[in-house]
């Protein structure tokens, strides 16, 4: 088939493969200067980059977990999720068990993602589920896709900025009246390792046989194959090496690979420092930018005694902390995992109100992040391994914000 | 295979999910009803995984042709 007469150029496909090279270096130096900086700065970094190279290669996508099952009953990514969040669970099973031996005890391991169960958990998540669909994309997902060259994903985070910065000025009032008060319900405090973590299994399991369930409520389509030009069948060794370095580098990996990928680094991140979470992150730079502008938010209540994506809010100090290591990290691996498969350009929406959707969407996704107390990693993807029951909480209101939002952006043709 | 002159041409570069496949579901169900063969033009990898799913239940093969860096052309057709 040939191309279409009417194809214009649009957008810049940037980089050619000469400049291939380079873009290999980027991270490469960037680590070894995050390395003089500190040890923790560039393992934060690597992992940040591991992470954005994953979720680029794989196209990963929490949004159309749930939008594409409410759209399409199409569950291929959600059932990714599911599988990854097992082998997350059995991970972080493990690794809590090193730190808190006894948990009938009623003691917690401070970095797992227990976090307070209240009214917050739930509008935290509808707020978030509503947002992302209308954005496009998770915060995570923004992070990679700014990297990918989406301008889209630029202006959403600039609405996560703000609302995470709304929701800051009115998370002492959030705090005193429920926050504080929300208990932290984390399954092995009465069932113990095992039994929570059967738990867990089971109810992962149901999630997918109810997801197999759904798919198959909508008739499937006749199934006709894809064509796609079929490249000539290697001949030798260096045509194999071809092969494989295309399967990594330029072809799209099954979404299944690439959740169990990243909770395989969820994991390792665990042994050494902490769970996986960008938001916290990015609240301090929206309460760092607040002040820059000479609006601060002042002080905020109860941070200390929070773990996740909260903890980081009462950091402030420095720019560069671990926190901005691995979001940097996610937006460079991105950049990279695109360049080397040829897939990035700047891509330019080209209807005025797809910057108001991104904009407004990343804005009541922000508020919702920080009212949940954390994204599609932190509150989620990080909160169901540490056998904690906002995990599961958090991700039934987001499925319920992400029908609100399908509603919604049917609307916005 | 149809001449390729022949083919109308939906361009939705620029649009991020659900849009290009929403966008190329109107264009089949309502704008061109029964059409026999039609090109979408994307800048979103992700389509290439929603669009085609979604051509098939309505009747069309699909074949995806990269174009430029980051550009591929998704073709949906008939056959006669």
């Amino acid at each position: 088939m040939t191309t279409s007469p009417a194809v214009r150029p649009q957008g810049l496909a940037l980089l050619t493969e000469s400049r291939q090279i380079v873009v290999v270096a980027l991270p490469v130096a960037l680590y070894v200067v995050a390395l003089t900086l500190g040890t923790s700065f560039a393992t934060f970094f690597a992992v940040g980059t591991t992470v954005g190279f994953t979720l680029q290669r794989s196209r990963l996508c929490f949004v159309s977990a749930f939008r594409d099952l409410i759209l399409l009953h199409q569950g291929r990514t959600l059932k990714a999720l599911l599988v990854g969040l097992a082998v997350g669970s059995v991970g972080f099973a493990m690794v809590m068990s090193t730190i808190v031996g006894d948990p009938s005890t009623g003691r917690m391991p401070d970095d797992a993602h227990i976090l307070p169960l209240g009214i917050t958990t739930v509008l935290g998540g509808v707020l978030f589920g509503v947002g992302m669909v209308l954005a496009g994309g998770c915060v995570t997902g923004s992070l990679y896709r700014m990297g990918e060259g989406y301008v889209g994903s630029w202006v959403a985070m600039g609405g996560v900025l703000l609302g995470l910065y709304a929701l800051n000025r009115t998370w002492n009032w959030w705090w005193e009246v429920t926050i504080s008060t929300s208990p932290r319900v984390w399954f092995p405090t009465s069932l113990g390792y095992g039994v929570s973590l059967v738990l867990t299994a089971v109810l992962l399991a149901l999630s997918y046989l109810a997801t197999l369930w759904w798919e198959r409520r909508q008739p499937a389509g006749i199934p006709i194959p894809i064509r796609r030009a079929l490249p000539a069948p290697p001949a030798s060794v260096a045509d194999d090496v071809r092969v494989a370095l295309r399967g990594v580098f330029r072809r799209e990996w099954p979404a299944v690979v690439g959740a169990v990928v990243i909770s395989v680094l969820n994991i390792l991140l665990f042994i050494r420092y902490r769970p996986l979470g960008v938001v916290g992150e990015i609240s301090r730079w929206a309460n760092d930018l607040g002040s820059l502008a000479g609006v601060p938010v002042g002080v905020l209540e109860g941070l200390d005694s929070l773990a996740g994506c909260a903890a980081a809010l009462a950091e402030g100090a420095s720019w560069f902390t671990d926190g901005f290591m691995l979001n940097f990290g996610i937006v460079v691996g991105a950049f990279t995992g695109a360049v080397l498969a040829r897939e990035f350009r700047l891509r330019i929406p080209r209807q005025p109100q797809r910057y108001v959707q991104s904009l407004g969407g990343g804005m009541v996704m922000g508020y919702g992040a920080g009212l949940g107390l954390g994204c599609t990693f932190g509150a989620f993807y990080s909160a169901i391994p540490s056998l904690a029951l906002n995990g599961w909480v958090y991700g039934l209101a987001m499925a319920a914000g992400a029908v609100i939002g399908a509603r919604i952006i049917r609307r916005l043709m | 295979m149809i001449e390729t002159q022949d083919v109308p041409l939906l361009d939705v570069r620029g649009e991020i999910c659900p849009y290009p496949m929403l966008r190329t579901n109107k264009e089949l169900d309502e704008v061109q009803p029964g059409v026999l063969a039609l090109d979408v033009l994307t800048d979103h990898p992700p389509a290439l995984s929603t669009i085609p799913p979604e051509a098939m239940k309505r009747g069309y093969g699909c074949e995806i042709d990269e174009v430029r860096d980051g550009e591929w052309v998704i073709r949906l057709f008939k056959d006669q």
